[in-house]
């Protein structure tokens, strides 16, 4: 019954994250016409084309339905920029991001667990001040800032720009290795802004968890310390810290765009950059239709795995 | 009455003793103080030419410690006193936006608790909604359909950032409206108006505060973040335009490290000590955390 | 647990990282590795399709890909043979014989002939998405036709001076003819075919295009055996690369970029006159053709003394000196000085040299005398994000306030600018245009025919500009086929812009380059004396680039710290995800 609510939320959403696009991109600009035409000699003649064939002449209703109707086709409208239909242009830049992304997020999360686990059990050390100090400070730093430092301060460590090099020999390890060497300065410029959620999180959940009752129980019954940690508390306190991966995955979206636009990684972000400059509108829109649709999607899956996982929520 | 301010006064003093008691809450207010005190004096200090590309005689790109302190910017003005006098725009971004942000969340969450129902439901819907959806990529969209200002910036996040206030402030709503006081107070005919603004305003009051601390720190980086994508107000003197500046005339590959750093140091230590404010504040309403 | 985590980390590692590399690995197998060159791009590419294409790094690659009918030569930018290598305008210049020499190939062995030459035209003529980036030289045509695989013959409805200059690619009609959606085609169907110097041979949106040489281009192959541009969406980025030498050859620089290359070892620079030119608009009172104003431009802006002593209010050195670093010619004509033939200079009589005293007596002259120091109050409407409208605001606003006149810096979008100009609802604006060998297209751009229709739209100008002189010159210069007299009168048309000030040309920017000396030893430049690497009127630059002796292979920049790095990310990813296995298996014995 919950699980039904919840896909409901989720489709409610999902439709405005559809009509916010529309609004945004269609109703406020004004006319894409004008936007598509610059630089480029049109005739009138050729502009109420243009109109016509994008439905611009039609009352703002009716044009809303063409869109709903064409985004259920999975059509998205033509990039102003790329000439292209924008679902193709979006899903050739799907990869690089995923790769980023997915990288970032689980070597931050790793390393974000392991910190606040830290930091929780020997609270107040000086280990714990010093982690949780640095994790606040990065989390305070601008991503796109970092990127430029740590871009000025590698010197020829590292590439500069992009996934890969045009002439790395074709074999797998070759270009593996050459992909995650140009890897490198991105995710780590990811890891190290978004990592400290997760520190603070599993801290402080841990920190309830060492509160409650059955602990003490557990260490009464003679445990050692250590295995009271990782058989009990550690697992319980995992579980929130796991939604929230998903829940902040807005974030990481969000970095993603400063960090692909300052090494020019290939992924959605530096699209939407490129898409700003224009700006594209209808390549906006359909990254935003996208981004947001992801975001919303990745929830309700957060929300099914936190029932997977915890028994108690299962059972209510 | 005269009982209720001074238990309240006492409750402030209490609470005021215990963010004292947390060395590092107590930095950031310092830190604090102090970013407050530099953006009010410096436009006073900093003569009126000082900052005047036209003006300048300096040369351009000039490192550190020859006659300037951080050296000079793509234009010959001294890098030491551009980050001063950045101070004040970041900081008004930052507080307006955080300001305009929690004022929203406040009302949508005391409008959805105390009136529940369908109107609760729906309002949380959106709610829900806006935080889900990635706050700086909306807040990027807004910034690129409006026309280009301080303005836009400062809508642009605070329209985006409300959500997670406005989850806080309605808990906290309908925990204070299920005491036996607020029954009272609508038993004895309070209406609407009454019981949100004499019982639950109150209550929800230091939420709001720290809340708006932690919006603050978000608003800031926003706003350096929406000045490097370009979509920032040129004209106005921000760190943020700063590294606007910096990206666009090639700090990086001039090595321009004087140019670059202190904006960015700025920002990481206001940014730091609204956190850390905040936190401690956190802590003083919720003594759990302080364990 | 976390055994689970951890497996499932590094499978996600494992499927990511592996991912990318659906895309069949490119042949490659030869022993001696391929010369490359390695240019970085700033410009993304818009579209590969050359009818569509508008972006100037597209136009460039096209360029590479597909011959002209005709080339500008490389040292002095004169017609050369391009598809073409003879024609012949009959006596009253309405018809045009093309001669298309025989043996000229396309890139897959098939004969280049005149009919390729008729059916790009004629495919412009009927079909209206052909005609969407180079449709105005095709605008005045009458017909094309070929009337043997040699001869190409086109007639036109009036005589038009860029029939030598129509920069329009030749395509092949043995693949074109069987492509029926023109807007959806595009044109990555590798081996792309081609009759230019090179051949597409590989293309990854935001990441790089890869060419090879045409071994039997018609001018001869190039010297060396792969072009790559790859692409930067961060200028800095560029410059450091080539820095380390993981590219070759980088243009568009900011003068602080180029300057920090200047010791750079293996780096030589190029200072190259450019093409375009920066100006101030002051909208002259804003018309449609049909005489009806629009748009709010404030009107003591029409007066041209008010204009002129906006003009002259103005240090045009001070400004290049600042805001170009040194890195401009100050601006005088509206034909930048790369092309010397045309380009205009003022005679000390004619010129207006900076005055403010003088400019606030033409002020109160024309009746703008000040009240409470202020005299006029004008909106300035720049581009946020260009460096130099960002930075020359601040400059004008202050020279403009030296002489009683308050401005409002308005530091707009791309698409805001552009609407505003369009609606002429502005004061001041910057703006700016790249120019041709042929001046038409630039004079043209001001004429009044070039303002926007009844409705408001249509127009090309944003100056705005309408003079009855400069219209009576322009028609004449149109059927003037004396080169020498064309040129007096070219220049005469930008005496009466300059006398009438409805845009003050600020500067000519110098075009910022720099390559590896180490890994290619000399660049044409066109033209010989200041010229450009890239962006040129041709593609001699990338076409004549010579390999240094002994040069160093391309992976020489990188330094095998990083790469050990990258290698331990991916041993790290490897052994993740077997100490998981393992733990997993351990863990199972022991419970």
């Amino acid at each position: 019954m919950r699980i039904a609510g919840k896909l409901g939320g989720a489709v409610v959403s999902l439709s405005m994250v559809v009509v916010l696009g529309f609004f945004l991109f269609r109703v406020i600009p004004g006319d894409p016409v004008v936007s598509w035409t610059r630089g480029r000699p049109t005739t009138p003649e050729m502009q109420a084309a243009l109109r016509a064939e994008w439905g611009l002449d039609k009352p703002l209703p009716q044009q809303f339905l063409d869109y709903l109707g064409k985004l259920l086709r999975g059509d998205m409208g033509t990039s102003f920029t790329y000439s292209r239909p924008v679902l193709d242009v979006i899903s050739e830049r799907v990869g690089p991001t995923l790769l980023l992304v997915g990288t970032s997020t689980l070597i931050a999360v790793l390393l974000g667990l392991w910190l606040g686990i830290r930091g929780a059990w020997r609270r107040d050390s000086r280990f714990d001040r010093v982690s949780t100090g640095v994790a606040l400070t990065l989390w305070s730093t601008p991503t796109f800032w970092l990127g430029m430092l740590l871009m000025m301060a590698t010197g020829d460590l590292f590439p500069s720009r992009g996934m890969r090099d045009t002439d790395t020999a074709p074999g797998f390890f070759s270009q593996a290795v050459d992909v995650a060497h140009h890897l490198v300065l991105p995710s780590v410029t990811l890891i190290a802004v978004v990592y400290a959620q997760y520190q603070m999180v599993m801290r402080s959940s841990l920190l309830e968890e060492l509160h409650a009752s059955y602990l003490t129980t557990a260490r009464a019954k003679g445990l050692r310390d250590d295995l009271v940690r990782r058989r009990h508390a550690v697992p319980n306190a995992l579980l929130p810290v796991l939604t929230l991966v998903f829940l902040h995955l807005g974030l990481v979206v969000a970095g993603a765009i400063t960090t692909e636009t300052v090494f020019t990684w290939p992924g959605l972000g530096l699209l939407f950059y490129e898409a700003l400059t224009g700006p594209d509108y209808a390549l906006l829109q359909g990254l935003m239709v996208v981004t947001a649709g992801a975001v919303v999607v990745m929830n309700v899956f957060a929300d099914l795995l936190y029932r997977v996982l915890d028994p108690r929520v299962r059972a209510a | 009455m005269s009982v209720v301010w001074d238990r309240r006064r006492t409750a402030w003093a209490a609470g005021w003793r215990a963010f004292a008691a947390q060395r590092s809450g107590v930095a950031g207010l310092a830190l604090l103080g102090l970013a407050v005190l530099v953006a009010v004096l410096m436009p006073l200090l900093t003569g009126a030419d000082a900052l005047n590309v036209a003006r300048v005689v300096a040369p351009a790109w000039e490192p550190p410690g020859s006659g300037h302190l951080l050296g000079t910017d793509h234009t010959g003005r001294s890098v030491a006193l551009l980050v001063l006098n950045g101070t004040a725009v970041s900081l008004l971004v930052g507080l307006t936006a955080a300001g305009l942000s929690v004022a929203i969340g406040t009302l949508i969450g005391v409008t959805a608790g105390h009136f529940g129902g369908w109107w609760g439901a729906l309002l949380m819907r959106v709610t829900d909604f806006f935080l889900v959806i990635p706050a700086l990529v909306l807040a990027i969209a807004l910034s690129s359909v409006l026309p280009r200002g301080m303005g836009t910036i400062i809508l642009a996040i605070a329209l985006t950032s409300w959500p997670s206030t406005a989850r806080v402030v309605r808990a906290q709503t309908l925990a204070v409206e299920a005491r036996p006081f607020v029954e009272r107070a609508r038993a004895l005919g309070g209406g609407h108006l009454h019981v949100t603004g004499k019982h639950v305003l109150p209550a929800v009051l230091p939420l709001v505060l720290v809340n708006t601390t932690l919006t603050v720190a978000y608003a800031i980086v926003a706003e350096s973040t929406l000045a490097f994508l370009g979509l920032g107000d040129p004209t106005r003197l921000s760190w943020g335009s700063m590294l606007h500046q910096a990206q666009l005339q090639g700090a990086v590959s001039k090595e321009a490290w004087w140019f670059l750093l202190p904006p960015g140091l700025g920002i990481i230590a206001v940014v730091l000590a609204f956190t850390l404010v905040g936190r401690a504040l956190e802590t003083v309403i919720n003594p759990r955390l302080r364990g | 647990m976390r055994a689970k985590v951890l497996r499932l980390a590094a499978a996600i590692i494992a499927v990511t990282i592996t991912s990318p590399f659906t895309s069949p690995p490119s042949a490659m197998a030869q022993a001696q590795p391929p010369v490359t060159l390695k240019v970085a791009i700033v410009q993304q590419i818009d579209s590969l399709n050359p009818f569509i294409a508008v972006f100037q790094s597209s136009t460039e690659v096209g360029r590479l890909m597909y011959d002209y009918l005709t080339a500008y030569a490389q040292a002095d930018q004169k017609v050369v043979e391009g598809v073409a290598k003879t024609w012949e305008p009959s006596p009253g210049k309405l018809t045009w014989t093309f001669t298309v020499p025989d043996g000229k190939k396309w890139s897959d062995g098939k004969p280049l002939t005149a009919r390729d030459v008729a059916f790009t035209y004629n495919l412009m003529l009927t079909n209206e998405v052909a005609r969407t980036a180079n449709g105005s030289f095709v605008a005045n045509f009458e017909s094309v036709t070929a009337t043997d695989d040699r001869t190409v013959v086109v007639k036109t409805k009036a005589p038009q001076i860029t029939m030598t200059a129509l920069d329009v690619p030749i395509v092949p009609q043995h693949v074109w003819e069987s492509v029926t959606d023109i807007k959806n085609y595009a044109n990555d169907q590798v081996p792309v075919v081609g009759s230019g110097p090179f051949v597409l041979t590989e293309y990854k949106a935001g990441e790089y295009i890869k060419l090879k040489a045409n071994r039997s281009y018609w001018r001869g192959a190039a010297k060396y055996d792969e072009l790559h541009f790859v692409y930067f969406k961060n200028a800095d980025a560029a410059v450091q690369a080539l820095a380390k030498g993981e590219v070759d050859l980088v243009n568009r620089m900011a003068p602080a970029q180029f300057d920090s290359l200047a010791d750079k070892e293996n780096v030589t620079r190029n200072k190259a006159q450019g093409r375009r030119f920066n100006e101030l608009l002051i909208n002259p009172g804003a018309q449609t053709r049909t005489g009806t104003p629009i748009g709010d431009g404030n009107p003591a802006l029409r007066d041209v003394r008010v204009r002129r002593a906006i003009a002259r209010a103005i240090d045009l050195d001070a400004l290049v000196k600042r805001v170009n670093a040194g890195y401009a010619e100050v601006g005088t004509g509206i034909i930048p000085p790369v092309f010397p033939k045309y380009h205009w200079e003022p005679s000390a009589a004619e010129r207006r040299t900076f005055d403010a005293a003088a400019a606030k007596a033409e002020l109160d002259a024309a009746g703008y005398p000040p009240k409470d120091g202020v005299r006029l109050s004008l909106r300035l409407l720049g581009r946020a994000g260009r460096a130099y409208d960002e930075q020359a605001s601040e400059y004008l606003k202050q020279s403009l306030a030296d002489i009683g006149i308050k401005i409002d810096v308005q530091l707009v979008s791309d698409d805001q600018l552009n609407q505003t100009t369009t609606a002429a609802t502005y004061d001041l604006a910057f703006s700016g245009w790249g120019t041709n060998v042929d001046p038409d297209f630039i004079l043209g751009l001001h004429t009044c025919g070039q303002r926007p229709g009844a409705d408001g739209t249509g127009g090309t100008t944003d100056s705005y500009f309408c003079d009855a002189e400069y219209d009576r010159l322009y028609a004449q210069q149109l059927s003037e086929f004396d080169e020498a007299k064309r040129v007096e009168i070219v220049k005469a048309m930008q005496a009466r812009f300059y006398d009438q000030v409805p845009s003050v040309v600020l500067c000519y920017e110098n075009a910022l380059e720099a390559y590896r000396s180490d890994r290619f030893s000399r660049f044409p430049v066109q033209p010989q004396t200041g010229g450009v690497i890239m962006a040129q009127n041709g593609v001699w630059g990338y076409y004549g680039a010579e390999p240094a002796a002994q040069s160093a292979s391309s992976g020489s920049g990188r330094s095998w710290l990083g790469i050990a790095a990258g290698g331990v990310v991916v041993l790290v990813a490897a052994g993740g995800w077997f100490v998981a296995r393992r733990r997993r298996a351990t863990a199972e014995e022991r419970e």
